[in-house]
């Protein structure tokens, strides 16, 4: 039985080093191996991953820029980051080893501790990613549109935008929870799955449901990203413009 | 907090995790999508800057053609000009010449007329001076033996006179 929570492979002190922290690691590897490959070849006239990486970066950005406007350059770096990173973090998840090697722990019922797991299904890593989207949405909203158009988002004399404020307050919170147990959910739902059918089945059978999983660890990372991008692009925008923008569509 | 220790809720992980996607994001944004974007940016001004240079070069080149053309047809133009003023200054020459010989050929003419009634003028007086002599010799010598020598003077100067007039 898969346990919630990611299971500890090494303890450093007060720091237990986790399954699911090793395929952090390894996502951060990949992702650093990514970026001093690029910056080895960069060139004019692009190679395969350069062009890939060009590719990538544009469609992103002109995303962001027709979601954001004049903000894409400060949203943009946040979108691309959840992005790579939870995509990667999710289809490791799917390499062979993943939560079917490691080693027995306890002494009646022994149970299998694996070395490594997706790091998207370690509730600590998708908790630690909304924590972190929700922080630099309302840093970048401060900065954007100033601290007295973000306060008066909230708190205002009106009864009924003080209603609406406290609503927006507590979809604050409820943002943090949606994004980061629904990722969790998905990731740790898809790791459960795919150990249940391969341990009836173990060949052939499988194989849809890691298609499905491959499709739901693209969708998951767009869904964060995306979901993070547009909070950001909203709560940048002040709150003049917003009506401009309701009153002409 | 009971549910959250459930999922594995581990305060010092949370804050691992946070601090690992702080570094991740900085390293993305300052070695990977900085140099992509200045990239792209530096290509897009080449492309630009390119387009430019040809639709410069397009105008360029057409507005040569046009002027290439005006050269060449007020060259044209100008040749013919030459060439009529050329045409118009050869006849003028030539009718200057043709009358330049005319007077001189009328000026010559008219001198020579001069010289031949002045040549025939002396011819005459030339003959009327030999006549003249040749009468005073056939008169002295047929009236030698006839008259006195003063008569005989007088004679002939009457006679001379008279052939004179």
């Amino acid at each position: 039985m898969v346990s919630f929570a990611a299971e500890p492979i090494i303890r450093l002190g007060f720091f237990s080093f986790t399954n699911s922290f090793l395929d952090t690691l390894i996502v951060d590897g990949l992702l650093i191996g990514l970026v001093v490959a690029l910056n080895k070849k960069l060139a004019d006239i692009p190679g395969k991953l350069q062009n890939l990486m060009e590719m990538a970066v544009e469609t992103f950005y002109d995303l962001t820029e027709s979601v954001a406007g004049h903000n894409a350059g400060k949203i943009f770096p946040y979108f691309m980051t959840f992005f790579l990173f939870i995509l990667l973090a999710n289809w490791t998840g799917l390499f062979p080893g993943f939560s079917t090697v490691g080693f027995y722990e306890g002494e009646k019922t022994k149970t299998l501790v694996p070395i490594l797991r997706a790091a998207t299904s370690d509730f600590n890593v998708t908790l630690g990613l909304a924590l972190v989207s929700a922080v630099a949405t309302h840093i970048m909203s401060i900065s954007t549109i100033g601290i007295k158009q973000y306060l008066g988002r909230y708190f205002s004399l009106n009864p009924v935008n003080l209603y609406v404020g406290i609503l927006e307050l507590i979809s604050e919170v409820t943002k943090v929870v949606s994004l980061s147990f629904r990722l969790f959910g998905n990731i740790f739902a898809g790791e459960m799955v795919l150990a249940t059918v391969g341990s009836i089945f173990a060949f052939l059978f499988p194989l849809p449901f890691m298609m499905l999983e491959v499709v739901v660890g693209l969708v998951q990372a767009l869904v964060f990203s995306m979901l993070t991008m547009a909070f950001m692009a909203v709560l940048s925008t002040p709150h003049h413009e917003e009506a401009k923008e309701v009153s002409t569509k | 907090m009971e549910i959250l220790k459930n999922f594995g809720f581990d305060p010092v992980m949370l804050a691992a995790q946070i601090v690992n996607f702080l570094i991740i994001l900085y390293i993305l944004k300052r070695f990977l999508y900085k140099p992509v974007l200045d990239m792209l940016k530096k290509r897009e001004d080449t492309i630009k800057t390119g387009l430019k240079q040809a639709e410069e070069s397009r105008l360029l080149l057409e507005k040569t053609v046009e002027e290439e053309k005006k050269v060449l047809s007020k060259a044209q133009e100008e040749a013919k000009k030459l060439i009529e003023d050329a045409k118009n200054q050869a006849l003028e020459a030539a009718k200057e010449v043709e009358e330049e010989t005319r007077a001189s050929t009328e000026r010559m003419i008219v001198e020579a007329r001069n010289q031949i009634s002045q040549e025939t003028k002396e011819a005459e007086k030339r003959l009327a001076e030999s006549a003249s002599g040749l009468a005073e010799q056939i008169l002295s010598t047929s009236l030698k033996e006839m008259f006195p020598e003063k008569d005989q003077k007088t004679i002939v100067d009457n006679a001379l006179k008279r052939i004179k007039k």
